[in-house]
């Protein structure tokens, strides 16, 4: 192979690079600014500000319709590294759970679970709820939790309302669970629908 | 400053030596059986999880006009969707027809048909797939990412496909190989260094109180939690054992001596969290991509094939 050539393939490598880096960078900043680590609190800040850095350096920070920012947030989503690799790190989360409250016409209440057909379509339940927990937009998670109802909706259609409580899941430690602590659920949502209207109300945690 | 034409010299001589194709006959085999594994895991869920409309959990539309937040450069199932359209297939027969589609291209690269075609339309349709539904996506979709894209771009098709049995096609440049199988290295060493980095930086991996919380968390407890806590005096070697082994990878791994060892560890810490909590697409993607980075050079056969490549020089 000709040295021009391989010196054009050696900058797309330095290019890739980059890229992963920055990118795996910016998300272990923002996991700093936002968990609970080694670092002092007061360390939050600089963690804030490197996160900026990075995300200023992946061109996240120009508007959203600018082109450059498109083409190179296309390119990340293409080659698949549009996000870090902080796997359940620095610690691992709570979990979620939604249960929906279907009550009928001639009083009977019963309870639902987002249903899939296998134990690899669960995982990927875990991760929409994972999603729906930590949005901070109230908008998305009641659209998101909407979606959802409609989905058992179709399957007892004769339901007159539908609450769909979120929560999280509080995990023991080994030492409370050998003291016969088990899981337990923090309230944290509350959608009520209803088949007249369609409307959903929420309650407060 | 003399010394840096030197130093280039050596970049390039390291991104470019001799290589066989065994690794990539590796990445293209596992990654037509990921494929094929993952489609088949996704049969009776597939249109539940990618309709826009009708019997669905999440609409489509809702996660691509997001995406269209993002970057409207992101392939998704709507642009054929609405291709399909326009000669009358309906979104149901269209969403069936990319399952078998992505179904298809696996079966192909695992046999080595058209490979190059075959790794293009498994990156898209895969692409298609999960940018579409990015709110059921997970990490599973971004590594079958990162390997797809890996794939189409290297030199295809390898010694082992039926492509180069049937058509008796030349070698490929053996150079040109050791680029892309670096570029993998390269791509492996960064995700452990910083999934070892962040893990590090949490005082619950250190205590083994994480690894008890990964056990236990749902939909991963698929281990009697019961059972669990009579090991639980292991759990702290398990979390400085699992976060020494990841940010050790780019350390350790290059070295001819260590790479073995360290090859195994990961692959069995991958293999653990497979069994151990369920995510086997997870677990064999993460294998196989290890394996065709670092594990070919370990094998006997892959040490004579690649001794028999005459090395071209430097023009």
């Amino acid at each position: 192979m000709a040295l021009s050539k391989r010196r054009v393939y050696l900058a797309g490598l330095a290019l890739q690079l980059f890229l992963i880096i920055t990118v795996s960078s910016r998300d272990t900043f923002w996991l700093l600014s936002e968990s609970r680590t080694i670092f002092p609190e007061s360390s939050k800040n600089y963690w804030q500000r490197a996160e900026q850095i990075a995300s200023t350096a992946l061109g996240q920070r120009l508007p959203v319709t600018n082109p450059a920012r498109q083409i190179l947030t296309g390119y990340l989503d293409l080659a698949g590294i549009e996000a870090g690799y902080g796997f359940f790190a620095p610690n691992v989360p709570n979990s979620y759970k939604l249960v929906f409250e279907l009550r009928f016409p001639d009083g009977r209440v019963e309870y639902e679970l987002p249903r899939v057909s296998n134990a690899a379509s669960i995982l990927r339940i875990a991760s929409l709820l994972d999603k729906i927990g930590r949005t901070q937009s109230e908008a998305l998670r009641q659209t998101i939790v909407g979606m959802l109802a409609d989905a058992v909706w179709r399957e007892h259609s004769d339901a007159t309302t539908i609450r769909a409580i979120f929560g999280s899941v509080m995990l023991p430690s080994a030492p409370e669970f050998e003291h016969g602590k088990r899981e337990s659920y923090e309230f944290l949502y509350a959608y009520d629908f209803s088949v007249s209207d369609k409307s959903t109300e929420q309650s407060a945690p | 400053m003399k010394r840096l034409p030197e130093l280039r010299l050596r970049v390039i001589d390291f991104c470019f030596p001799a290589e066989s194709d065994t690794w990539l006959a590796i990445l293209r085999i596992g990654l037509g059986l990921q494929v094929v594994l993952y489609a088949l895991s996704l049969r009776d869920d597939w249109n539940y999880f990618l309709a826009g409309t009708g019997h669905t959990l999440i609409s489509r539309n809702l996660g691509e006009a997001i995406l269209s937040l993002e970057s409207y450069f992101v392939p998704r199932l709507g642009w054929l969707v609405t291709l399909g359209a326009r000669i009358g297939f309906r979104e149901e027969t269209v969403l069936r027809l990319t399952w078998i589609c992505l179904l298809s291209s696996g079966c192909a690269l695992l046999m080595g048909i058209a490979s190059r075609f075959s790794a293009i339309l498994a990156w898209f349709l895969h692409l298609c797939a999960a940018k579409s539904a990015g709110f059921v996506s997970y990490g599973v979709d971004n590594f079958m990412t990162i390997g797809l894209f890996y794939l189409m771009l290297s030199p295809l098709p390898d010694r082992y496909s039926l492509d180069r049995r049937l058509r008796k096609s030349r070698a490929n440049d053996p150079q040109l190989l050791a680029f892309w199988r670096r570029i993998l290295q390269f791509h492996l060493c960064i995700i452990y260094f910083f999934s070892g980095l962040t893990k590090c930086l949490g005082p619950g991996w250190w205590d083994g109180s994480n690894v008890w919380r990964a056990l236990i968390r749902p939909p991963f407890n698929i281990i009697d939690p019961e059972i669990l806590v009579r090991w639980k005096y292991l759990f702290p070697v398990a979390g400085i054992f699992i976060c020494l082994l990841e940010i050790g990878y780019p350390f350790f791994i290059w070295n001819s001596q260590t790479r073995k060892i360290w090859l195994i560890c990961i692959c069995a810490m991958h293999l653990g969290i497979g069994i151990t909590m369920g995510m086997y697409l997870f677990a064999f993607v993460m294998i196989v991509l290890n394996v065709a980075a670092f594990g070919s050079r370990l094998s006997r056969m892959e040490c004579c094939t690649t001794s028999l490549q005459p090395r071209k020089a430097v023009s």
